[in-house]
């Protein structure tokens, strides 16, 4: 249907339609900094709103309500972390952020409860450790992901940690890329697995070998919240030290766009990519390069999705790296501090997933036994396939503004009871479950994925009550599909027993080897939603094996 | 039992996320006027416009009523309405020929809270603000919110960071997941008023006498050329969250949300008297 407009606006239409677009004019994002020292002279009261808005530049966003504290994402590229990294975080949970923090589903670890005043301090504090928070939030490159266990895991294709580096490099320290039309996300990675959901992102590269040389395949146009779609492959190989290079390139063709600046909702690669094809978006890129691309083919997509979890060998002769579980990604300042003291005292590191956990790499085969035990002491019991690990959810309650409906601790409740209904053949499922359309933890492709609502029904005092969509077939790698929301508006009080009713019909049903997002796929709307309502013997505990 | 309460809850006409995601990408660069009548051809008469007569409410109303004048229109009155709006509901009714639906406060509740903390409680505390807005405006609007399966609000994107990204047509799931156009998503206020001009739409009142935004009485007021038009309400408050002056509207679900984490933090009996 509609497509961006064939004539491309001017800036003075694409500022007067576009209020962010106007911020950023009037004054950049990172332009904020410079005046940090003269808001917190003026008083929290004092501070213009639009300077609120800028903060998000430094990663700062406003927690609810907006009183004056801060949530910081810190961005950590493919992340990695040394101990000492680690360990900087920890101390500023510690001293402002009252002992909290969380990983995230882009690999970056956040706190909470930061005060203005204190924010020149933090940042100084990011900085001198090696770390920063600039572009974590905004119209810039996120933080650019990548399979945790790069230049570690025995079977990747290589070690493309210089890749990551270089791009999270380039595009946060050219000040044009702190002007994008909104948000872009880049992941770059050589794992046979495709741990890092090349599917939604803005733009992937994904590692493979031609003709004997090290390089990638593209990938372009993902991307999930409202419009959720996969991204198209543009049929090309770039050679690894073409990466960078061809990245600013899709960048540039990205952002000098203005049509799609006129409305943030279209504001991202995706809708250009569905607008004008993969060909013709291929085209553009060329144009800006150039020169063609080298013709080359996306590899094969893994079965099923994969994490990393567990005790594995590395590359390295005599070395482990192990991937623990942190339940709802939380992670308390004493814990990376515990955490960071462990990895150091064998000269490790630590590495954080896409699915909220952490791996420590570099364990020395003889200690693995003690490190392990270590950890379970810090509240990390090694438990691979888990629920605890492979479940998500969102920042949501208590801090973020957008939220409609608790979503860790709502997160908590469902895996204890699929735990305690379950026992062991529940491993292996993923719960995604998000507090509003944004998908920070990607409802739309997990094997079961929720997004917070509210039911028609009211409460007693005429108060809101939660519910919940639930999101089925979606999934990533062969069969990647885009989940859809086949059960809508469970109460929040009940939606552990739907899910539970959900995953015994999948037990006692499913065929041979058939996975649950193939399961509900073979299953019509209408039987899912029979099943989801089996009788209340549903939340009976099913016996082991 | 579970499957009935989903199954109930279905048979009412609400899109799904995937299906709202795409009308939104679709609709983003068409007319409101084409938003209106794809919207009315659908729900109308579980559609309902809110309004509270300024001028982006009254441009859709127009169109709105172009399209099917039967269209409906519903406002608030919280008892606390400067008398200007008491016309300009005069007006409307006169000028198109329709009722307009006025939906009011639970008297018990107003009562009480009053007869607790005092008419003008607003006028006390940030938290007694938010109660008095909850309680006069917010649940009122809920209340007409449970009977549609659509509603029309009149914002725009120029308007604020936090509307620049809404989308003409979205699912509502501070409400209850009932379908939320915001037909003029994309206009220039000087678009607004160009359409009201040419079309002879009724104006406010108020707007001729220096108001830049409308609502309850004692917490609206005239601002001066060149003034921020923050300084037209809540202007006395202290410690007030930012962004919930007029930025924070209940339409995009931000008053809501600061309300109830505020609320939520009062220790128990409420805000101080």
């Amino acid at each position: 249907m509609a497509r961006a407009p064939e004539n491309e606006p001017d800036w003075e239409l694409v500022r007067k339609r576009n209020f962010v677009e106007r911020l950023k004019h009037e004054k950049g994002g990172f332009e904020v900094l410079r005046d940090l020292p003269a808001m917190i002279a003026a008083g929290y009261e004092a501070v213009p709103e639009e300077d609120m808005v800028r903060l998000q530049w430094y990663g700062l966003y406003h927690d609810k309500p907006k009183l004056g504290f801060f949530m910081l994402r810190v961005k950590t590229p493919g992340g990695i972390l040394t101990p000492v990294k680690l360990a900087a975080i920890g101390r500023l949970a510690e001293r402002f952020g009252r002992g909290q923090g969380e990983l995230t589903t882009r690999q970056n670890v956040q706190l909470h409860w930061l005060e203005m005043a204190r924010l020149p301090e933090v940042l100084a504090a990011l900085e001198a450790a090696g770390l920063s928070s600039a572009g974590a939030c905004g119209d810039n490159v996120r933080n650019v992901t990548a399979c945790p266990v790069s230049g570690l895991a025995e079977d990747e294709l290589f070690d493309c940690r210089e890749t990551v580096a270089a791009a999270a490099d380039f595009f946060v320290s050219r000040r044009e890329y702190s002007d994008l039309p909104r948000k872009h996300k880049i992941t770059v990675a050589a794992c046979p697995g495709q741990c890092n959901a090349p599917e939604i992102h803005c733009i992937a590269l994904v590692g493979t070998r031609r003709e004997g040389r090290n390089g990638f395949a593209v990938r372009v146009g993902g991307g999930l919240a409202s419009w959720p779609r996969l991204a198209s492959d543009l049929g090309v190989f770039v050679p690894v030290d073409e990466a960078v290079t061809v990245l600013q390139a899709i960048v540039d063709v990205w952002r000098e766009d203005r049509r799609y600046r006129l409305s943030r909702a279209r504001a991202r690669l995706k809708f250009m990519v569905d607008d004008v094809g993969p060909a013709a978006f291929r085209a553009r890129v060329e144009a800006r390069l150039g020169r063609p691309f080298e013709d080359g083919e996306l590899p094969a997509a893994p079965a099923d999705e994969h994490d990393h979890a567990g005790l594995h060998p590395q590359k390295q002769p005599g070395l482990l790296y192990a991937g623990f579980p942190v339940h709802l990604g939380l992670m308390s300042a004493a814990q990376m501090l515990a955490v960071a003291d462990l990895a150091e005292s064998f000269g490790g590191e630590i590495r954080l997933t896409r699915r909220q956990n952490f791996i420590l790499t570099g364990i020395p085969e003889a200690r693995a036994g003690e490190v392990l035990g270590r950890a379970a002491e810090i509240g990390f019991p090694l438990d691979a396939g888990g629920l605890k690990g492979l479940s998500i959810a969102c920042t949501g309650d208590p801090f973020c503004n957008f939220t409609v409906a608790e979503t860790k601790g709502k997160l908590a409740e469902i895996v204890a009871h699929l735990d305690e209904t379950f026992g062991e053949r529940v491993q292996g499922l993923r719960i995604n479950l998000d507090g509003c359309p944004h998908a920070c933890a990607h409802h739309w492709i997990g094997d079961i994925g929720l997004q917070g609502t509210t039911l028609r029904e009211r409460g007693a005092g005429g108060e809101r009550l939660p519910g919940y969509d639930l999101f089925l077939r979606g999934g990533l790698g062969r069969d990647a599909a885009i989940g859809r929301p086949v059960l809508r508006r469970v109460p929040g009080e009940t939606v552990h027993l739907v899910i539970a009713a959900l995953f015994r019909a999948y037990l006692e049903r499913r065929q041979a080897g058939e996975r649950i997002q193939q399961f509900f796929t073979r299953c019509s709307d209408e039987e899912l939603i029979a099943l989801a309502g089996a009788p209340p013997e549903l939340a009976a505990p099913m016996a082991s094996n | 039992m579970i499957t009935e309460r989903i199954v109930r809850a279905d048979e009412r006409d609400f899109l799904d996320e995937f299906e709202a995601g795409q009308l939104a990408a679709d609709f983003d660069y068409t007319t409101p006027e084409e938003v209106l009548a794809w919207a009315i051809e659908r729900w109308h008469p579980r559609l309902a416009l809110c309004t509270s007569f300024q001028a982006e409410g009254m441009a859709i109303f127009d169109m709105a009523w172009r399209i099917n004048p039967a269209v409906r229109l519903f406002t608030v009155d919280t008892g606390r309405l400067p008398e200007e709006t008491y016309e300009m509901i005069e007006t409307v009714r006169g000028h198109y020929g329709v009722e307009v639906e006025i939906r009011f406060p639970d008297a018990l509740r107003v009562e009480a809270m009053v007869g607790r903390f005092g008419p003008n409680l607003f006028a006390r505390a940030v938290e007694a603000r938010l109660l008095c807005c909850s309680v006069r405006k917010v649940e009122p609007i809920r209340g007409a919110l449970d009977e549609l399966d659509a509603w029309v609000t009149g914002l725009r994107r120029e308007q604020w960071a936090s509307r620049a990204n809404i989308r003409k047509i979205e699912i509502d799931h501070d409400h209850g997941g009932l379908a939320k156009l915001s037909p003029l998503a994309d206009w220039t206020i000087e678009e607004v008023l160009d359409y009201n001009r040419a079309h002879g739409v009724p104006v406010h009142p108020l707007y001729a006498k220096g108001y830049t935004s409308i609502g309850c009485a004692p917490c609206t007021r005239a601002t001066a050329a060149g003034e921020d038009a923050r300084a037209g309400r809540w202007w006395w408050e202290k410690n007030a969250p930012k962004e919930c002056g007029i930025h924070c509207p209940l339409e995009t679900g931000a008053l809501e949300h600061e309300l109830e984490a505020i609320l939520a933090r009062q220790p128990a009996g409420g805000p101080r008297r």
